[in-house]
Formats: structure tokens, C-alpha cells, sequence
């Protein structure tokens, strides 16, 4: 909550603010606006003037985001932030590109999602994996994070539709529907799931909150849980938590559509396509059919090698201890 | 008190940069001679460094460490050196802020992450600890900003999009020559700068090749911002809304009928046969539900 | 021409386990408390969450989905016994026909419990019907399970119209409430060619419709895990493979409970040599399909050891599963094969031994199927506690695994103590025609 009242104070948000505008995407903003007034009532952004009959028959006209707060009923609101996560934001095919030469196993990106997602320590949404394919091949870090998969596993699998794929490409999970079958954890190849065995590490001080699928917070007992795509920092125009927090530019994160991605390290803004073209770019284990939305660069040309410390654990998966 | 702890700060630094400087002589980074003379428009002072301060806790103290403390991480080669060392404070103004904008190996750039402001104030901060630093204040006069005005033409024939800049000064129009001149397209999370970064030439004009397949909204409409930094002018930043990309109109990503779709599109095939098979066994369970009711109807008339 | 006190004889000897005696209060006394221990472990987890397991992140599926696909597949054996042996004219399995349907009962609608037990929120089971999504193999099983057990209790009860008549007139003893019982459920039978018409066409509707329902649980089933790319779990062989496991496990516990109700309801007379021998020669059977899809299962990747293969086959054949996999196949199906390919073996007793290895093998083999291919994903598992990689099941786990399999026990005896076990009617009809 403290993050949400920083917020207006930085200057990248103005100036966003600004281009969103006249971009014409304003309509999403509005949005993201109103579940901000009905999380936290202390902001105040100007929606439209909206024309409101009250119970002794005035017609009054009042700002938008006033009067969503009127549903005070938290079930109101849950399903108010349900309805707009199955919508996602009109218009994107959000894609990230992780580039591998660059990451140093810092794992700030790890730790800003857990912080983010209220995770416990061994939850990754977002995990930091020490990779090598055979002896000889070079061993390298690699975060990996859900890969919002064109044709998911994971979705197809769920019996309730409590995880569902939106148009803008991410695929989220609905804990208030979530049976706990565990099937999609079973269906995803890239071990990308988690689920909640006890309760929740801040389930205490997350009790009153309004659920968001968004940000999957509060996390539930006995729920799957999973990346997200950062899809509520998304909704404001913020780079995903892990982009941001990453200090070696490994991530890049933007919108197919406009064959754009932003580094979240140096914020510089490049073409998709070509950044995909000059580098190779791969998609992990694109032989699966499941067409990701997470693309990565390869290990080539580091700016650090491969520590020694880390090859012995690289090689476990393959059945060589690097002995 | 806190003058003679710098003091003794600095001294213990000077000598353990000083072992470090010759190994890192040959890394020594290549500025080009007009970046060099690049000063800030803002007076350092007490204030200035301390805002400067709070900016690099935030950005450079993960790797730099303390300055003056020569407490960067060890881990990272190169070094990234302490930055009260001589061999950072032999550079000029200039050539720090081109660090800043530009970053190398580990050390990424700044020009996206921090407003010019803040990169000056952090050069400030680096410059509270160098007692014989004296400031060369650049010509900029930000306030005249405001008079500059970027036209933007755009020719459809050669994909070319003409900038011109002009002040519009009291005593009439003044083109600003040898700006630097940058053109960006807004993206959802950030500026894309299209082509180069290019100088006006002696009319104030300058010329970028722009792409022909970029993505537009659905009617192909992109925003454009320029954006000049002048010697005498300082920033000018101009926006503008051009129908000149592709227009994108994708379909959503869950229009289609899929296995993995929501059961209102589910494919027909999976819709038919789990309907009729339901169907099937249900309508012979009726029958047999009703097969039962006869027996016991035959046996009650008996 | 109707020897009447030969039917009086069959009738008696038949329906004289519907008796509530010392060993029966006893015994059910036992399976009641054994199953409240088991419940209070049910009540810890769901409290605490499925923490109370060994289950983590990576094997998040462990013995509550073994136990799972256990019971569907036991419960299968009553379409093979009492429909296809029934419709291909094989009057030897008619007094078994009765015991396979209620063991399939049993174990079937357990089933359903089971797969409450794995979950994480069982209070949201309602949603699978609200928003239930007929592309998930999940809702696939529920729907053909519901069939299942609904088809399974027509064909217990159906055989059952025509006892129940004699449950009414010739049982003493009974309180008046299950009289009123029997009365109810015989639904006026008279006897009649009319009725005899009726039923009869209704059990061959229920024998033929049962057939695809039957092969259908247990091929979803087998789909749970197939429709996922998993190495182990990705085969195309995955549903005739466990249909013929199951068969192999169902008879088995058909000659368990051929063997226990014989011997302690003194029906030597009606479950004689003749049916083990028959049995055993269908279990040896079974098991030779079941070997067959066996080698067809592990030789074929084990041919081309492809990387991610070669690695689940190291861990089955040489690892850490290794002596509970080549238990199960040699104790649990090569072993058995041999012994009853000799006539001194397909006895009561032996069978009843070997049995209990074949079921015991049965079950382990499905904890074979799922928990090492959840041990071994594509990417590595990294970064989580050792908890997370390795599974070991805790004791609260195994108590819940425990609990359905005491409620079958429940349920089979419980059913024997108010319904005649062999169906009286038929017998005498029998004894009618060969006489």
C-alpha cells in the first residue's frame, strides 16, 4: 500500500501520464484509476462526470471514481477486479525477452516478485536457474519466469476456469475459483506453478484486502499461484517487477503489437523484432507447441563468466556433477 | 570536524585508487572531444550535492560503494572505482555526464533512468569531494527554452522526417545550428529513438530516415517527440501526432475457438461429442428408471 | 417337478449371513475407529493445508492421486465379470457377478472421495458444476465417474429385485425397518414372465452401456496424466495400458473377497474350486495383457533413450525407485503369472496370497506411474528446499491415503450383512435348468 502513495511522486509517471494521453489509451488509465479508488481511497484522479439518481430521487452528477466507491461491499469490488483481469488491456500482445549474456545471478528480480506477490521464500514465481544442456556445453543463468504461453498447457487442463488465458496474452489464475486440483501444476512443462500448502506468508496483514487477480494478492491457502506478468503494473504502464529490479538489463518487456520492448535496467526502448533478429532469439523448448510469449537471447558474449561455485548444481539435471 | 574526516577520507582513498589506477589505466574511457566539453547548466552547491546524494544512494552506491570509502563491490571486474579517486576526478564535467549517458560492461547507462538534472546533481555529489574542483558553467540559459520551436515534416515519397528548429527570439527568428537533435516514436513503456543521433545543420535543419513498417494505432498514428539540447537553449522537447505507421489493428489473442479457451469456445468437436455421449448414457438411464417403475406397476396390479 | 426343498436349501443358505453377529460388530467396530483415526488426520490437513503432506512444488501430485487411480481401476473388474462374462455366455461367473459389482461399487464412488482428499480447496467442489470446463480430462472423469457409479448401482440393484422377495419372506430376525426395506426395493416382484422380460432386457442394456462407460473411467483416467507432455506420462499406450492394469488389480480383489466371504459365510457350496480355478486362469490373463503393455510402455523409450526418457527410465530401472519398481513387476505380476500357471496354486489359500501381492503390487505400481515423472520435470529443480525434490510421504499422508480403502471395506462388508452376496433367483434358476 505504501508503494501505491509513492507513486504520484515520481516523475516517470507524469511523464507517462502525458503520452498515454495522447496516445489515446487514456480509456485504460480511467481504468486503472478506478480499481485504485477502490483499493485506496486516498487517491484522487479525475475520471468522467457521471449522472447518478440517489434513493430521495436527486439526480446528481459526480466524479467517476467517487462512485465506485460506493460499492463498499467487498464482493463487489472482487468482482469488479475479476471481470477487468479476464479483460486484460485492449490492443497488446505483451512480450518479454530475457537476455541471458546479461544476467549475473543477481536474482534482485526473484526477490522483487516475491516481495511483490507476498511469496515465501521457496515460492518463485520468477526463478533464477543454473542451465547447462550437456558436459560440454556452456553452462549459463536463466530466469525464468511463467511464459504466458499462445497455446497453454496449463489453461487447457483446468477444470474450473480459474486460470484462463486474456486477449492481451497473459495468463492468469483466479484464486477465488481455484479448486486446488493441482492439474496445471502437472500440465506445465516449464514448472512455472506454485501453490499455497499452508497458509500464505502475510496472510494476516493481507486479510481486508480486495483480491486482484492482477497481482494474485492476497495469496489463498490451498490455491495455485503464479506469474502474472506484472499484469497490474502493466495496467499503469510500469515495466513488471522483475524488469524493473533487475541492475544487469537482462529483461526487456513491451507490446508485440507495437514491436517495441523497454529494457527495465536502462528503461531504452527497442524494436522486438530486430532485437529477436540480430541476437537469435530462441523460445524455450518451442518443440512443445506452446507457443510462449517470453523470448530469450543467448549466453553469448558475457560480461561474466559462468561461476565456478555454481557448475557443479548446472550439471545435476543432466546427470553430471562436473567432477 | 567533518572537513578533517573527508580529509582523512580522501587521503586513505588517494593512495588506494592510486594503486589501482595504473592497472586500470588501459580502460580509460574514450570520449568523444565535444561530450568532453559538456558543462552543466546548474551551479554546484551544498544543495545541489546533497539531492545529488540521495540520487546515487539510490543508483550507483550498489556498485560504487561509499565515496571515499573505497567499499565497491569487489565483485564486479572492472572494479567500478571510488569515485573521490583521482582518476574519476581528472575527467571533466563532460566526460562524466557521458558516462552517465552512455555506461559500459557492468555499468549501465543512466539517460533513460535519470532526468539531466538529476545526472548533473549527481556529478555535483562527486564533486563535494574535491576540494580543488572549481565549476565551468555552460552557456545554457534553460529559461530560454521555452522559445524554441521543432517543426516536424514529414515526406511520405522518401521516408524522411525534417526537423527544423528556430527561436523564436525578440529580435526575431534564430536557428539554432550544431544542435543535437534526436526523434523518438512513444511506445507504451518508453521512447524508441528512430535512426540516429544527428546535428542541425547551419539552417537549423536536421533529417532522420524514418521506417516505413513501424507500428501505428489501428489507423496507423504514432506520437512523435523530438527532442534538441543546445548549447545556449538547453533542452527543447516537442510532441506531435503523425498518421504515418502501419496500422495495427491484431485480433485478441483468445478470439479463436481452443482447447484452452473458455468453455464458451471450446471447439466443436470436444462441444458435440461430450454433449452426446452425456446424452446417450442419460437417455438409457431414463429408460432403464422407467423399466423399474414398470415391474413394480405390473407386480402392484397382480 | 420344482424340488422345493433344494430351493428352500439354496434360499437359507444364502441369505443366512444377513445376520448381525459378535464378528461382524467386532470387525466393523475396528474398521469404524481405524477410519475415525484416519478422518482426524483428514481434519489436521484440512486445517493446516495440504502441508500436512510430503507434497511440494515440483511433486505436487503424490499417493492421493495413486490412491485414485488404485480405486478406478479396481472398481473396473465389474464390468469385466458381470458384463462381459455375463454376455458372452459364461454361466461360471454368475455367482461372482454380485461380488464384482458391489467391489466396483465401492471402490468406484470412492473414488470420488479420494480425489476430494488431494484438493486443496474440497468446499469449491461445487464449482467443477458451476463452471465446470468440458475441455479439462478433470471434468471428463467426474462426468464419467457419476456414470460409472450410477450404471454399477442399476446393476447391482436390478439382479437384486427378485432377492430382495425372498429377503422379505424368508429372513427372520431382521428389524422391521429392513424389512420394510426389502419390501420396497422388491417392487411388488411377483415373479411374473412380464417382469422376468422387463429385467432381463434392462440388465442387457445395462451390460451393453456399461462396456464404453467402464473402458471410459479408466481411459480418462490414464488421460490425466497423458494430456500433459511429462516424459513417463506422455504415451500414447497410456489408456489401453491401464485398462488392462486395472483388470489385473480388480480380479485380484475379487479373489479376496471371493475368498473371505466364502470362509466366513460358509458358502463353499456355491464359490467352489471351480471358480478360483476359473479366476485364476482369467487373472493370469489379464496379467499377460497387462505385462504385454508393460513391455510396450518401457522397452519402446527404453530403445531410444531419448534425453529426458533415459533419465525417468534410470531413476525406474536403476535409481532411487528402482527396488520398488522391479517389486512390483516381479512380486506383483511375473511372479504371480508363473505360480498360477500351476493347478496345486489355483487353490483358496494360495490364491488368496497371491492375491494380496497383486493388489499390493497393483497399488505401488500406480505410486511407480506418478510420483517419479513429477520428480523429474524438464527444467531443474533449483532454489527450494530439499523437501520440494525429493518426495517422502508423512505420516498424516498415509493415514488419509488409509481412510478410503477402510471405507471400502465398510461399504463390501456392510453391503454383505443386508444383501444376499450370491443372487438367489438366479442360482436356483440355474440349479432348475440343470437339474
Amino acid at each position: 500500500m505504501s508503494e501505491q502513495e509513492e507513486k504520484p511522486k515520481e516523475k516517470t509517471r507524469r511523464d507517462f501520464l502525458k503520452q498515454v494521453g495522447i496516445v489515446g489509451i487514456g480509456s485504460v488509465l480511467a481504468g486503472s484509476a478506478i480499481i485504485a479508488g477502490i483499493n485506496y481511497d486516498k487517491r484522487k484522479t479525475k475520471g468522467a462526470r457521471i449522472k447518478v439518481l440517489t434513493a430521495e430521487n436527486e439526480l446528481l452528477e459526480i466524479d467517476r471514481n467517487d462512485a465506485t466507491k460506493v460499492g463498499k461491499f467487498k464482493a463487489e469490488n472482487l468482482s469488479y477486479m475479476q471481470k477487468q483481469a479476464r479483460e486484460g488491456i485492449k490492443g497488446k500482445r505483451w512480450v518479454m525477452v530475457i537476455d541471458l549474456s546479461k544476467c549475473k545471478n543477481a536474482r534482485k528480480c526473484m526477490s522483487a516478485c516475491q516481495d511483490a506477490h507476498h511469496l515465501r521464500p521457496e515460492q518463485h514465481h520468477i526463478n533464477v536457474l543454473k542451465m547447462q544442456e550437456s558436459t560440454n556445453t556452456a553452462p549459463y543463468y536463466m530466469a525464468k519466469p511463467c511464459q504466458h504461453c499462445d497455446n497453454p498447457p496449463c489453461v487447457a487442463v483446468c477444470p474450473v476456469d480459474a486460470t484462463y488465458k486474456r486477449p492481451d496474452g497473459i495468463v492468469l489464475i483466479d484464486n477465488e475459483v481455484c479448486i486446488g486440483c493441482r492439474f496445471c501444476i502437472a500440465a506445465c512443462p516449464y514448472s512455472a506453478r506454485v501453490f499455497n500448502w499452508t497458509d500464505p506468508i502475510r496472510a494476516e496483514e493481507d486479510k481486508d484486502l480486495v483480491y486482484n487477480p492482477e497481482l494474485n494478492v492476497p495469496q489463498k491457502k490451498g490455491t495455485v499461484s503464479k506469474c502474472c506478468f506484472s499484469a497490474d503494473r502493466c495496467r499503469e504502464g510500469k515495466l513488471p517487477y522483475c524488469v524493473s529490479a533487475c541492475p544487469n538489463g537482462v529483461y526487456y518487456f513491451g507490446d508485440e503489437n507495437e514491436d517495441a520492448v523497454t529494457n527495465g535496467t536502462t528503461k531504452e526502448t527497442v524494436r522486438f523484432r530486430k532485437l529477436i533478429e540480430d541476437n537469435a532469439g530462441y523460445r524455450l523448448m518451442s518443440e512443445l507447441g506452446t507457443d510462449t510469449r517470453v523470448y530469450y537471447l543467448p549466453p553469448k558474449n558475457r560480461t561474466q563468466p559462468f561461476k565456478e561455485e555454481d557448475k557443479p548444481e548446472a550439471g545435476e539435471h543432466i546427470g553430471n556433477n562436473n567432477a | 570536524m567533518f572537513r578533517k574526516n573527508i580529509i582523512i577520507k580522501i587521503t586513505i582513498a588517494f593512495i588506494i585508487t592510486a594503486f589501482f589506477s595504473l592497472q586500470l589505466n588501459a580502460q580509460r574511457w574514450d570520449v568523444p572531444s565535444n561530450k568532453k566539453a559538456k558543462n552543466s547548466y546548474i551551479k554546484f552547491d551544498n544543495n545541489t550535492a546533497k539531492s545529488g546524494e540521495e540520487v546515487y544512494t539510490k543508483n550507483c552506491k550498489s556498485c560504487h560503494g561509499d565515496v571515499g570509502k573505497a567499499n565497491g563491490n569487489k565483485t564486479l571486474n572492472p572494479q567500478p572505482p571510488d569515485l573521490s579517486s583521482t582518476l574519476t576526478q581528472e575527467l571533466t564535467d563532460g566526460e562524466l555526464f557521458y558516462i552517465l549517458n552512455t555506461g559500459r560492461n557492468a555499468m549501465p547507462n543512466f539517460k533513460n533512468t535519470l532526468s539531466e538534472e538529476d545526472r548533473w546533481k549527481v556529478i555535483s555529489y562527486i564533486r563535494s569531494f574535491n576540494k580543488k574542483y572549481v565549476q565551468v558553467l555552460s552557456k545554457t540559459d534553460p529559461s530560454k527554452s521555452k522559445l524554441v520551436k521543432i517543426n516536424m515534416n514529414f515526406n511520405a515519397a522518401t521516408n524522411k522526417m525534417n526537423l527544423s528548429v528556430v527561436a523564436n527570439e525578440a529580435s526575431g527568428p534564430v536557428v539554432l545550428k550544431d544542435a543535437e537533435v534526436m526523434l523518438f516514436v512513444s511506445r507504451y513503456f518508453g521512447k524508441l529513438q528512430i535512426d540516429k543521433t544527428i546535428r542541425t545543420d547551419k539552417d537549423g535543419n536536421a533529417t532522420f530516415n524514418f521506417p516505413k513498417d513501424l507500428p501505428g494505432d489501428s489507423i496507423g498514428n504514432l506520437t512523435i517527440v523530438a527532442k534538441v539540447s543546445d548549447e545556449i537553449y538547453g533542452e527543447i522537447e516537442s510532441q506531435t501526432k503523425l498518421t504515418i505507421g502501419v496500422p495495427t489493428d491484431k485480433p485478441s489473442l483468445t478470439a479463436k475457438r481452443a482447447i484452452w479457451n473458455v468453455l464458451k469456445l471450446a471447439p466443436w468437436w470436444i462441444i458435440i461429442t461430450y454433449t452426446s455421449i452425456v446424452l446417450i448414457v442419460g437417455l438409457f438411464l431414463v429408460l432403464i428408471v422407467r423399466n423399474l417403475f414398470r415391474i413394480s406397476k405390473i407386480g402392484a396390479q397382480q | 417337478m420344482l424340488d422345493q426343498s433344494k430351493t428352500n436349501k439354496i434360499t437359507s443358505d444364502l441369505l443366512s449371513h444377513i445376520r448381525l453377529n459378535y464378528a461382524f460388530k467386532l470387525w466393523m467396530g475396528f474398521l469404524i475407529t481405524s477410519f475415525l483415526v484416519c478422518m482426524y488426520a483428514y481434519i489436521t490437513q484440512l486445517d493446516k493445508g495440504l502441508a500436512v503432506t510430503g507434497l511440494g512444488d515440483y511433486v505436487s501430485w503424490g499417493m492421493y492421486i495413486s490412491n485414485f487411480v488404485f480405486f478406478v481401476a479396481t472398481s473396473l473388474i465389474g464390468m469385466l465379470i458381470s458384463s462381459v462374462l455375463g454376455l458372452s455366455g459364461a454361466k461360471w461367473a454368475a455367482p461372482l457377478a454380485r461380488i464384482a459389482e458391489i467391489i466396483a461399487l465401492a471402490f468406484a464412488a470412492v473414488a470420488g472421495l479420494v480425489i476430494v482428499m488431494d484438493m486443496g480447496r474440497p468446499e469449491r467442489l461445487i464449482n467443477v458444476f458451476l463452471y465446470g470446463r468440458i475441455q479439462s480430462p478433470i471434468t471428463w472423469d467426474v462426468t464419467v465417474v457419476t456414470c460409472y457409479v450410477l450404471i454399477s448401482t442399476l446393476l447391482l440393484y436390478i439382479p437384486l429385485i427378485p432377492d430382495m422377495k425372498y429377503c422379505y419372506e424368508k429372513t427372520d430376525n431382521t428389524p422391521k425397518i429392513l424389512k420394510n426395506i426389502y419390501k420396497a426395493l422388491s417392487l411388488n416382484w411377483i415373479g411374473s414372465d412380464e417382469q422376468k422380460k422387463i429385467l432381463n432386457k434392462s440388465v442387457l442394456i445395462l451390460s451393453i452401456l456399461i462396456i464404453p462407460v467402464a473402458l471410459g473411467i479408466h481411459t480418462v483416467t490414464s488421460w490425466l496424466f497423458a494430456s500433459t507432455s511429462r516424459t513417463g506420462w506422455d504415451s500414447s499406450i497410456f489408456g489401453p495400458y491401464f485398462v488392462s492394469g486395472a483388470f489385473v488389480s480388480g480380479c485380484a480383489a475379487v479373489i479376496i473377497a471371493m475368498n473371505v466371504y466364502r470362509s466366513s459365510y460358509n458358502l463353499k457350496d456355491y464359490i467352489t474350486e471351480m471358480h478360483f480355478d476359473k479366476m485364476a486362469k482369467l487373472l493370469v490373463l489379464v496379467s499377460l495383457v497387462y505385462l504385454y503393455f508393460n513391455l510396450n510402455e518401457y522397452m519402446v523409450p527404453g530403445y531410444k533413450m531419448k534425453k529426458f526418457e533415459a533419465m525417468h527410465l534410470h531413476e525406474l530401472f536403476a535409481g532411487s525407485h528402482a527396488i520398488l519398481f522391479w517389486s512390483v513387476q516381479v512380486f506383483g505380476l511375473i511372479i504371480p503369472i508363473i505360480l498360477l500357471l500351476f493347478k496345486k496354486m489355483r487353490k483358496p489359500s494360495p490364491m488368496l496370497i497371491i492375491a494380496l501381492f497383486v493388489l499390493l503390487g497393483a497399488w505401488f505400481k500406480r505410486y511407480i506411474i506418478v510420483v517419479p515423472t513429477m520428480e523429474h520435470p524438464f527444467l531443474p529443480i533449483q532454489n527450494v528446499p530439499f523437501s520440494f525434490k525429493v518426495y517422502t510421504p508423512t505420516l498424516t499422508e498415509s493415514l488419509i491415503t488409509l481412510a478410503p480403502i477402510i471405507l471400502v471395506l465398510i461399504i463390501v462388508t456392510g453391503l454383505s450383512k443386508l444383501f444376499p452376496i450370491i443372487p438367489i433367483q438366479e442360482t436356483i434358476d440355474h440349479y432348475e435348468e440343470t437339474k
